[in-house]
Order: structure tokens, then sequence, then C-alpha cells
């Protein structure tokens, strides 16, 4: 077994609609992209924002690009114009979900490398 | 084959000038594209123009206008902004004089309205629209007294009429920002209004530089390090094809970068379902979107497609929410943790007894928890350095919110030891607040109008 972080795998973005945030993945390559689709769940996704998402997390793919686009409600204390946040347009959410840690199969981790 | 180059100019009001500057002289643009509208925008431009009936349109247009405008008129790169803003015939007005003041023979600028229904809503409302939140589904009496505007995110049909009408410069309100692109390409590619492939390939690319420097460089997180000359950032352009499909890259000489990687970071960048990226001219469909590096800063985009246009239009209606009241203080080590949360105990008790009444408030610790709030754990480690405490509250009225720093200030000499950076008043932020509504496409009609400039005279 072994722990990487998402930022070992993917480069991403964020921004604001609303009171609904977009957290943008773009993987590295291929294989990279085939450990976010079973790794970077919305539930895991959900879980890892914790308090910060008072909503729901959906997640899009964008496959020939080896993107996936996670989609978060009520993720900004009342959207850009009324959040009281120091980041009320969620600019850097995504560096938060670059930061969550995955374990995996050693065969997988050296793979991604 | 035909193409067409559409740069673009401005991503948003208050956005660097420059690169609108460099593309006009050396990007071989037939348009540049100028965004300047945010979600919030719209709310501010409103209340200018209720206090001046000259402003409400952003005033940033006539900086870039003065920068370019002799050259595109030179070359024959027409302009297609959204800076009229809240008052496109103020802004209109304003070039006019601009265009006289540098000498040019003659302009023709057009005006785009029809998004503003401020003083439709009592009419549309008796035709059956209810404005309910999209959101919270609560009806539009809950904030109707407090409404500072309402506007449509119009299409790119006002645009389309302006450039055929022979509009050097076309200014509009509250149009898309992908309008601003669709326009254009309809008008010289005669696009029929319901070529939902084209328009949807087309609309993929425009999203992918609508944004400025983040498709050639900006805030790339995938090697930051690595992006030469974020100093002079080039802003990306599209040389779009016939069947919509485009190749994206940037002014020659300029900083920055145009890869796969850039692009793609700026693809998924404020999008929701990317199997429907709702526009007022088209849904588009960006799940199969394709990217290929063709050539030095060359990324060539395919893929994308698109359906019929919603039948609704998406309404951006603002309304005053009240104000920010703000504070912001130092504690140093040693028991920083402790000593910070003494002085945000001594805030509170402060406003208790002061009647203070607050909607919503927040404590972030700067330099630590900021940004991702309470999935980080408190710094309470005895040996910290320092920690920087911002508290912010949102309040019904200034009055209210002027509290926060007056009872803030005590803590200079009142609160526990080792304070610092209290500071002078912060400004107080007025907050507008967002009612997402739609209205059906049927009741909105664009105009266009021209305004010609001969010899530095409106004829």
């Amino acid at each position: 077994m072994r722990t990487i972080r998402v930022a070992d795998l993917a480069h991403g973005r964020s921004g604001d609609k609303g009171d609904m945030c977009n957290v943008g993945l773009v993987a590295f390559d291929d294989r990279s992209f085939a450990i976010l689709r079973a790794e970077v769940t919305a539930d895991r996704v959900k879980q890892h924002f914790g308090d910060l998402v008072k909503g729901t997390v959906t997640r899009y793919e964008l496959p020939n690009i080896r993107a996936m686009n996670f989609v978060l409600t009520q993720a900004l204390d009342g959207g850009g114009t009324m959040s009281l946040r120091s980041d009320h347009l969620g600019k850097v959410m995504y560096a938060w979900l670059l930061r969550m840690e995955l374990t995996l199969a050693d065969a997988s981790a050296e793979c991604s490398s | 084959m035909k193409t067409v180059r559409l740069g673009a100019g401005m991503a948003f009001w208050g956005d660097r000038v420059r690169p609108a500057i460099e593309m006009a002289e050396r990007g071989d643009i037939d348009y540049l594209c100028c965004d300047h509208l945010a979600e919030l925008t719209m709310s501010i431009l409103s209340k200018q123009m209720r206090k001046n009936p000259e402003r409400g349109y952003t005033p940033d247009i006539l900086d870039l206008l003065r920068g370019t405008l002799r050259t595109c008129v030179a070359n024959g790169t027409r302009i297609i902004t959204n800076a009229g803003g809240a008052n496109p015939r103020a802004c209109a007005s304003r070039v006019a004089e601009l265009a006289a003041e540098l000498g040019l023979p003659s302009l023709s600028i057009a005006v785009v309205t029809g998004d503003d229904i401020g003083q439709d809503i009592d009419g549309l409302m008796a035709l059956g629209v209810p404005f309910r939140n999209m959101d919270t589904g609560e009806p539009l009496a809950t904030v109707r007294e407090r409404l500072t505007h309402a506007c449509v995110y119009t299409g790119s049909e006002g645009i389309v009429e302006a450039l055929g009408r022979g509009a050097d410069i076309v200014i509009c309100g509250r149009v898309t920002d992908i309008a601003l692109y669709l326009g254009p390409l309809i008008h010289e590619f005669g696009w029929a209004p319901d070529d939902w492939q084209r328009l949807g390939m087309a609309t993929a690319a425009a999203h992918s530089i609508e944004c400025g420097g983040q498709a050639t460089g900006g805030l790339f997180s995938g090697g930051w390090a690595d992006v030469p000359g974020l100093e002079n950032l080039g802003y990306p352009i599209a040389e779009f094809a016939p069947d919509g499909t485009a190749v994206i890259t940037k002014t020659p000489g300029t900083g920055g970068r145009v890869d796969v990687r850039t692009v793609s970071e700026q693809l998924v960048y404020e999008i929701l379902d990317p199997g429907a990226y709702l526009t007022a001219d088209v849904t588009a469909d960006f799940t199969n979107v394709a990217l290929e590096q063709v050539g030095p800063d060359q990324v060539r985009i395919t893929g994308a497609t698109g359906r019929p246009r919603p039948e609704t239009l998406k309404v951006n209606m603002g309304y005053q929410a009240g104000f920010i009241g703000e504070t912001q203080f130092t504690y140093t080590w040693p028991d920083a943790y402790a000593k910070a949360q003494r002085g945000i105990s001594f805030l509170k008790t402060r406003l208790a007894a002061s009647g203070f009444r607050a909607q919503g408030e927040i404590v972030e610790y700067l330099g630590w928890n900021s940004m991702w709030q309470s999935c980080l754990p408190v710094p309470d480690d005895p040996d910290l350095p320092e920690i920087v405490v911002r508290y912010a509250a949102r309040c019904e009225s200034a009055a209210q919110a002027r509290k926060v720093f007056t009872e803030c200030v005590p803590l200079y000499n009142n609160g526990p030891a080792g304070v610092a950076g209290v500071g002078t008043r912060p400004p107080l932020k007025e907050l507008f607040a967002l009612w997402p509504c739609l209205v059906p496409r049927d009741h909105i009609k664009q105009s266009t109008d021209m305004l010609e400039v001969r010899d530095g005279e409106a004829a």
C-alpha cells in the first residue's frame, strides 16, 4: 500500500456560480485519470470538504481531456456576493481537493509515477 | 478556407488593458471581444446609474479604447463589448466623444439593449412570469422591495444585427460572455440560429478563452513555476474554422503559454454539467471536447457539440442584503491561540452588550484556515509565533456593521497582551444578493440602435 495525493495525479481549477462551487481536475496522463475515476468519487469528495460544503457533490467527466468536474452545492456561504469567507469565490477550493490523500495498492501507485 | 480570429481583450471590470493593445497591434485579429461583467457587477453599475444617469457602464472600456481604437479602425478589427452594463447608451456617448478626441474621421457605434427588465417586472408578472427563486422556490415578493436591478442574460442576436448594419464597435448590456464571441462568428460564417452543432462547438472554444489570461498560463496549477513571463501575459486568440472548431493561440511576443494543459484547466473553470452548458444561444455539450497541440502556443479544440437553446433565459436580479462589518487583529507568542480566543470572546461580549445583531458571522485565522476553514484543526500549538484573526459579520444596517470595528478597538489596550495590527477602520462592504430566476425567451426582445460619428460629430 502507498499513500499519494490527488496533486500527484492531476492539476485543477475552481470557481463559483452563485452558491455553487465547481472544482475541475485534469489528470496528467491516462493512468492517473483511471486512478482518479476509481478513487476520487463524489462521496469521497463530499467527505473531504466536510462542513465547507453544506449541499451535494456531483461528478462529471470529460474523458478526452482526462478531466473531471465536481459541482459542489451550498458551498460558498451563500455565494460570491454574500459570503463572509476570504475565499468568497471558491478560487482555491481546488487546492483542498489536490491535497486529498489516496491509499493505493502498490501496483497502481507504481503505474502512476 | 475562411477563418475568423477572435481575441479575448478583457475578462472582467478592472482587468489589464495592455493585452488588448498588444493583440490589436500584433494579434492579427478580426474581432476584439471584451467581457466586463461578473455576477455582482450589474448591482454595482445599477446603483451608480441611479445616483448619476450618465454612469452605470464600466469605464475601463474607455481606457481600453484609448489604446486600441485607432489601431482597430485602421486594421478593420471590430470590437464587441458588454461594458455598457446598466447604461449602454451613456457608454456609447462617451465612446463617441473619445473617437472625436482621437481624431477618427468616422465610427459606427451600435448599442444593443433589451436585457434590462427592471421596469417591466410588474407587466411580466401580470403575464404569468413568477420570477420564483430557482434555488429556493421562494416568490419574488420576498425581496421585491429591495431589488437593485433585473437584467436578462441575452444572446447574440443584437450583435449579429449590429455587425450586419456595419458597426465598428458594438456596445451591449448584459449579454452572455459567450454571445460576445458567437455574434461575430454567426455574422461571418452565416450560421443558422439553430445550427446547434456549430454553435455548441464554438461555445466550447469561446468558453476556453473568455477569461483572458486564465487560458494562457494565469492561475495554471499544473506547474505554475514553469509558466514564463506572467508579468507580461499575452491574452488568448481563437482562430475559428467554418465548422466552429478553432485553434487557440495568443498574441506573439507575449508571456505565458498555450498548451493542452493550460487550455484543459480553463475548460473546466466555472462549468456545471459539461453535457449541458446553458447559454442564451445554445445548450452546448463539452463532454467529448478534445485538444491537440498543433504548434508552439497553438492548441486545436474539437469534439464539442450542441442541442437546442433553452426556452427560458436566466435573469440576473439583485437585491440589497445589508452590510459586512469586518475586523482583523494579531496575537503573538506565547499562547497565541489562547490569547486569540480570549480576544474573540472579548469582541463578542462587547458586541452583545452594544445591541449588535448579525445574520451570520465568521472567524478565520489568516495564514492557517482562512481558505479551508473547518477542514483544518485549530492552531493551538502554544509555541506558534503568531496568529492573525479575521472576524466578519453580515448585518442588516450599516450602523450595525460599523459596531464590529468599534468594539474591536479596545483590544489595543484593554485585552490580553501581545496584540498588534488592529489598524484603522476598514471600509464597510455593501451586500448585494442575487435572485436567480428565469423568464420565457419570447418576452425578451433585443434592440440595436446605431450611433454614427462623422468628423467628431454625432450624425
